[in-house]
């Protein structure tokens, strides 16, 4: 079952590999616990997000969308997050165009050796989105 | 498709948090699913003979792993699945350990979580297709960014190795922060008598290029094939012609400039060289305290240059040099006392830093190695050295310990009563860190043998009292406050990143910690790698260390180096972008985002424009994918396609 | 607008070029159609008046590598820069013939206007339309009639052009009021706002009509909503895919719809598709300083960054 009702809500994650993935994975290291609703998906850079990824997730069933990459001058890749900033910012203005609250995708950018400061925006991000609510009707047998 | 699934427990790590047998279950379950099993540990040789021998039997096609994250062992399952004959992309990694096992406590939430990752796993992998690698021819040569020790070490291991090497350093010589020190500890050998002879080594070796008081000006290219563009900053001299036999310095009228080898403990002349055994030996001028340059007329060196080498038009030279691997050594900074205003924030003459006190100390320092208070060149009798001098401070932003301050204060404390048998030395101290090789019985050997008195305790503040300054702090292990009269107060002030290190490190495009010290690719396995491929650190950059680690490092990244470029060719990630030429409308907006110019414009018979992609140049970020309106280019292994395998596995359900 | 000056400008263009696009009088009195003149007679058929609705660069990248002359409007002129911005077409290649226009007609509005009675003549006068149908004779305002487009256009004049016919005229109200009504509806409640989208895009019937007659969508039958690699999208009639699609086709265009509102125009289930890109405009200029299809030397914002952006702030989490 995709989350356990009335615990968790469906919140989905997109990881660059060198910075947030590595930041991740230092909370890992360093047991520092977290709510469980997030599902990490990994990519090489956040310029690699494209939006609709995003709306493709919060349409068809997430309830939240958090996507991470390296700090502005950090990309591995030089640029990608630069690319990444415009792209979801503009998403993130159009969202609550289309009554998807903004609230319900966060972008930000945490490095490999942030492992405390993901800890902080897993549990901000999971319990901004259970002040909101869920975003789709649940269903019956999902409990 | 026959997918199979292995679900390691980690030992208790992850086994004890989730419930890997009620995974292995439900994964079972999926479709595609051909084999699950839970075992102890996956990345063991049984447990890999045991992914090799199902994917015999059950005739699997793909493998996901559920256990520690991809950054750990991705590598080591894709060598496990090639060697039972399938591509090794036909593999991916669910992270149930870092990701799951380790942050949450909820035994059942952690499990769901698991299966969930699996779920998206096997998704992904049953998208996957195979790849394969292009191989490209290496350059040999190597650039070495930094000459301090750790530089050196690795230039001179590169080169007798066989390699050309480019060292790079900033300024005027090479040498570092060790050719300032007196003595090394614990054997108090003479630090430039050990160091001299390498420097001599790094200036005579055929296959060294040396380019001294040049900075790293931009890095293009990738591992096996860089282009560096080096900035030579103007010396007006000509190096060419220069003998370094200090006529110059000499006769330069201009008597106030700062001197930056020595810390500004005296000053030294506009033209100058840096120290007597400096390599290369060339005079500079400072162009800010030089009086052809503030006020239009002077001269004076011009004149008195035997060859004649001085040159005031001289302009900084931008040089190109093709190397295939890096490695940086960058060294380290030290805390701006300033920001210690208790301790005087520099504002007191007697109190000075712990480096300035290394320069009183030397023989060939500017006051040839006599002891004396910067404020009235008298001798000190009681010396105060306050240790964590900014380290281990969160409020100075310093949390971490600068290694190896504990040592030298020691080191300092025995040599100021060999220097004065009459003198008394105090130390404040946090705790004192010696664990290395001979270290504890040294900082031993300072108190019993020569008198210096520790006292644990933070010092609060530090005031003047007619010619003495007083130091008042805390004597922990007593209980009390105590103050003491000193004539001359050094400060172990903290270990920074080196001015310019976050700069340096976005030309590079490796990553850097919250403390501007540059970060390894794996703390414990991959101590001189960095994350982007041919790319290796040594020394102070990568985090405060001492000589001999330095230099085991230098060595370290040599090796690595030397194993690299022991390859003609290497072979390339294929995790690249690629086009479908039959989809592609020719928009070219992937041209435009590339951060690597790795996409060209190129017209297929028929005259339809199609987008190219430069197989060696792209680094697969994935920009240009998420930039094409049609999906027609495709970043291979996070293709549109498989990352919406992803999302729909983990939203539609 | 005055056809006779619209001939004669396009038949002295017609020698240099391999094909003028004008519009003509189409099937029936409401409707204009494109004409793609390649002989000074078919030049003879161009008509200019409000209901020359068509934007006609629309075909210009697709007649790339020959030399077009186009006939275009303020706002037409718009996709032609754009065009430029994108590398899409060559300067060289086009000969930009502007008209400044004072308004076109809505088909629809009219239609609905006159109850759908069929319509035997339509004229227009001083930006007063008269209509005769079967039964009655009606004058309306144009504006009245014409596309939420026109009743804000800041763009009368084309902004580029080789030759202009007629005179410039001057922008219709305030650049602020542009954005008014999307400013009304984002004074909804978020709840009422995804009612009123599931409702309004579940009308759809995926025809792709929008996507077909939009300038800048430039994959056409690439387009990602068909395609199954990659495989955004299912031909399932789902409310999901539907807002899935009208937001891709939304996303695609950040930063690059030049507002000519054809998506609307030729929307059989009259959705107000135009709303969605007009929205993101917005943050564009808010954002970036940036409206599509002004200079042809600006870079459309979601190919370029700044590496400290001016107006992009961390969000905090609550």
């Amino acid at each position: 079952m995709p989350e356990l009702a009335g615990k968790e809500l469906r919140i989905v994650g997109f990881l660059c590999n060198w910075c947030s993935y590595g930041g991740a994975d230092t909370a890992g290291v360093g047991r520092f616990k977290q709510p469980t609703d997030l599902r990490i998906i990994r990519v090489p850079c956040s310029g690699r997000i494209d939006p609709l990824f995003v709306v493709k997730a919060l349409i068809n069933g997430a309830d939240g969308v958090l996507v991470s990459g390296c700090h502005p001058r950090d990309c591995h890749y030089s640029d990608g997050n630069y690319y990444a900033r415009r792209r979801l910012e503009m998403l993130k203005q159009f969202l609550p165009f289309m009554g998807i609250d903004g609230k319900r995708f966060h972008y930000t950018w945490v490095s490999a050796s942030e492992g405390q400061r993901w800890q902080k925006v897993v549990t901000d991000f999971t319990r901004q989105v259970h002040g909101i609510g869920p975003l789709h009707e649940k269903k019956e047998a999902a409990k | 498709m026959k997918v199979g699934v292995f679900i390691c427990h980690c030992g208790n790590n992850i086994a004890g948090t989730v419930d890997v047998a009620r995974v292995a279950e439900e994964t079972r379950k999926i479709p595609g699913v051909a084999y699950a099993i839970n075992y102890m540990y996956t990345c063991s040789e049984p447990g890999q003979d045991q992914i090799k021998d199902a994917i015999k039997k059950y005739d699997l096609d793909r493998i996901v792993v559920a256990a520690c994250s991809p950054r750990m062992h991705e590598l080591t399952f894709r060598r496990t699945v090639e060697k039972a004959g399938l591509n090794r992309y036909y593999f991916e990694m669910a992270n149930i350990r870092e990701h799951c096992s380790w942050i949450g406590e909820d035994r059942e939430l952690n499990t769901n979580k698991a299966m969930e990752a699996v779920r998206a796993a096997v998704a992904k992998v049953m998208q996957d297709k195979p790849l394969y690698s292009s191989s490209f021819a290496v350059n040999k040569r190597v650039l070495v960014i930094g000459g301090g020790v750790a530089g050196m070490q690795a230039a001179l291991d590169c080169a007798d190795g066989g390699h050309e090497v480019v060292l790079v350093e900033k300024s005027p010589s090479v040498g570092g922060m060790m050719a300032r020190l007196d003595k090394t500890f614990p054997t108090i050998d003479c630090s430039i008598c050990i160091l001299g002879p390498k420097m001599v080594d790094v200036a005579q070796h055929d296959l060294i290029k040396l380019y001294a008081y040049s900075e790293v000006e931009e890095v293009k290219g990738y591992v096996g094939n860089y282009q560096i563009k080096i900035r030579k900053k103007a010396t007006y001299v000509d190096w060419t012609k220069c003998t370094g036999c200090g006529e110059c310095m000499e006769k330069c009228p201009s008597k106030d400039a700062y001197d930056s080898f020595n810390f500004g403990v005296a000053p030294t002349k506009a033209i100058n060289i840096p120290f007597p055994q400096a390599i290369p030996k060339k005079a500079k001028i400072d162009p800010t305290y030089c009086r052809q340059f503030t006020k239009g007329k002077c001269g004076v060196c011009a004149k008195i240059c035997p060859t004649k080498a001085i040159n005031y038009e001289m302009e900084d030279e931008i040089v190109t040099e093709e190397v295939g691997a890096i490695v940086v050594a960058s060294g380290y900074g030290l805390l701006d006392i300033e920001k210690m205003g208790e301790y005087g924030g520099g504002r007191y003459p007697d109190v000075i830093t712990a480096i300035q006190y290394e320069r009183l100390l030397n023989a060939s320092g500017p006051t040839s190695g006599h002891i004396v208070r910067p404020s009235d060149h008298e001798e000190p009798k009681t010396v105060v050295f306050v240790s964590c001098c900014g380290s281990r401070d969160k409020s100075i932003g310093v949390p971490y310990c600068s290694n190896f301050c504990c040592m030298y204060i020691a080191k300092q404390a025995i040599l100021t009563k060999d220097h004065m048998p009459d003198s008394q030395s105090y130390v404040f101290y946090m705790d004192i860190r010696s664990p290395g090789k001979g270290y504890d019985e040294f900082t031993r050997r300072a108190q019993e043998e020569y008198g210096t008195k520790y006292i644990r305790g933070r010092v609060s503040r530090i005031f003047p009292k007619g010619k003495k300054m007083v130091v008042r702090g805390a004597d922990t292990l007593l209980g009390t406050t105590v103050e003491i009269e000193a004539d001359l107060v050094v400060l172990a002030n903290a270990v920074t990143a080196a001015p310019g290190a976050p700069q340096l490190a976005e030309k590079l495009h490796i990553s850097y910690d919250t403390n501007a010290f540059y970060v390894e690719s794996h703390p414990k396995l991959r101590p001189v790698e960095t994350n982007t491929s041919g790319v290796f650190l040594a020394g102070c950059a990568q985090g405060p260390k001492d000589i001999p680690a330095s230099v085991g490092q230098g060595s370290a990244a040599a090796a690595k180096v030397l194993s690299m470029l022991s390859k003609d060719f290497l072979e390339n990630d294929p995790a690249i972008a690629q086009v479908n030429q039959n989809a592609c409308v020719g928009c070219l907006k992937c041209v435009k985002t590339c951060p690597f110019q790795a996409i060209v414009e190129e017209e297929l018979r028929g005259g339809k424009v199609v987008a190219k992609v430069i197989q060696t140049v792209c680094a697969g970020c994935g920009v240009c994918t998420s930039t094409c309106p049609c999906g027609a280019i495709q970043l291979q292994h996070f293709t549109d396609n498989q990352l919406l395998a992803e999302v729909n596995a983990l939203c539609l359900s | 607008m005055n056809a006779q000056e619209l001939r004669k400008a396009a038949k002295e263009v017609l020698p240099s070029v391999d094909v003028v696009i004008g519009q003509r009088a189409g099937f029936d009195p409401l409707h204009a159609e494109p004409c793609f003149a390649t002989k000074p007679e078919d030049v003879d058929d161009f008509i200019a008046s409000p209901l020359c609705v068509h934007n006609l660069a629309s075909y210009l990248p697709s007649l790339k590598g020959k030399k077009v002359a186009v006939v275009v409007k303020g706002c037409d002129s718009r996709t032609v820069v754009q065009f430029l911005e994108e590398g899409l077409i060559k300067r060289e290649n086009v000969t930009v013939i502007g008209v400044p226009c004072s308004g076109i007609i809505s088909v629809k509005k009219v239609l609905e206007r006159v109850s759908h009675e069929p319509i035997q003549s339509i004229s227009f006068d001083n930006e007063t339309v008269t209509v005769k149908t079967n039964k009655r004779e009606e004058k309306i305002p144009l504006l009245e009639v014409a596309p939420g487009k026109c009743t804000t256009c800041q763009y009368p004049n084309p902004l580029i052009f080789d030759v202009l016919v007629g005179q410039k005229l001057e922008p219709r109200g305030s650049a602020e009021a542009v954005y008014d009504d999307i400013r009304e509806f984002e004074t909804k409640s978020l709840e009422e706002r995804k009612e009123y989208w599931e409702k309004t895009l579940g009308r759809c019937i995926r025809c792709y009509a929008c996507r077909n007659a939009c300038p800048l969508c430039v994959c056409q039958e690439s387009c990602i909503a068909e395609t199954r690699d990659p495989h955004w999208m299912s031909q399932k009639d789902d409310p999901k895919e539907k807002m899935t699609f009208h937001m891709i086709h939304a996303i695609h265009l950040a930063g690059r719809c030049t507002e000519c509102g054809e998506c609307e125009r030729v929307c059989p289930m009259d959705i107000p598709l135009g709303q969605l890109k007009k929205k993101i405009n917005m943050g564009m200029k808010e954002l970036y300083d940036y409206v599509p299809g002004i200079n042809p030397e600006e870079k459309p914002p979601m190919y370029v960054f700044k590496v400290e952006e001016d107006k992009i702030e961390e969000h905090e989490l609550s």
